[in-house]
């Protein structure tokens, strides 16, 4: 087997890895856009893994259906986020997520 | 052709995990999604690539750079208190869950079988993509619609001061 060629280990190996990688931005950064963009870049991650399924599963149009809707969700989170963000920042003037911690008290 | 795309979207995703600056890792995350764009052309896919270059580096990442300008926050904050258990504990998280994935992807007798089969159908086109999700998908289509509907109210009515 040969992960460092287009085979379908090869690229759900591309997905774990990105996937991986916005899990760590979303733990290790405290800032929130940051946070963000991990959460964006997971989402991609489950995309490359849902399309690479897809055609080798005989170029499976559902998949191609499924990674529309997944975007469009993305979408929505964008923008309900970055709002949330804004709102964050008008109140405690910071974008530290470790800041936003008044429910423990 | 794999590998440049993959080490493409791979070293995109990697720079803003290490990055400082709040705009460059947006303009990290940009290459990233370029690199995932190609790895979609190399799964004969044009539409899904075409559509992330639209929606993800062109849509998405504009937002978050017109935030990061907005609110001015493009160096990340100094730690009030420096949490060691809880950055470990994400490291040793995310090793794990690695470990745990390169295990299944190497170890999974059935998924040898489904990659072991010579890649079949024509690449995605448009049209039939369109057929498809008007005539099996149009319940899934219409609420998608009006999520980005609620979504779009929701970020104005969050933003706004008073309404």
């Amino acid at each position: 087997m040969d992960l460092l060629s287009g085979t379908l280990q090869g690229y759900l190996l591309v997905a774990f890895l990105l996937f991986l990688i916005g899990l760590a931005t979303v733990l290790l950064r405290r800032t929130l856009l940051l946070q963000f963009m991990g959460i964006e870049l997971m989402l991609n991650a489950a995309n490359v893994a849902l399309l690479a399924f897809a055609r080798w599963r005989g170029s499976d149009l559902q998949g191609t259906v499924f990674y529309l809707f997944i975007i469009a969700v993305a979408a929505c989170e964008a923008a309900v986020g970055l709002a949330l963000v804004i709102g964050l920042h008008r109140h405690r003037a910071t974008t530290d997520a470790d800041k936003a911690s008044s429910l423990k008290q | 052709m794999f590998l440049t795309f993959a080490i493409l979207a791979l070293a995109g995703a990697l720079a803003l995990l290490l990055q400082k600056n709040a705009i460059e890792a947006g303009l990290c995350m940009a290459l990233s999604f370029l690199g995932v764009s190609g790895l979609f052309v190399l799964l004969g896919n044009p539409v899904a690539a075409a559509l992330q270059i639209i929606v993800y580096a062109g849509a998405i990442l504009i937002l978050v750079l017109f935030v990061i300008m907005l609110l001015n926050s493009h160096e990340e904050e100094p730690a009030e208190v420096s949490r060691p258990i809880q950055r470990w504990g994400s490291v040793a998280l995310v090793a794990v869950l690695g470990l745990g994935a390169f295990r299944l992807l190497n170890g999974s007798p059935a998924l040898a079988e489904l990659a072991a089969k010579p890649v079949t159908g024509a690449s995605t086109n448009l049209h039939s993509l369109g057929d498809m999700l008007f005539s099996q998908h149009l319940l899934g289509f219409e609420v998608a619609g009006f999520l980005l509907l609620a979504a779009m109210i929701g970020a104005v009515a969050l933003v706004k001061k008073n309404l």
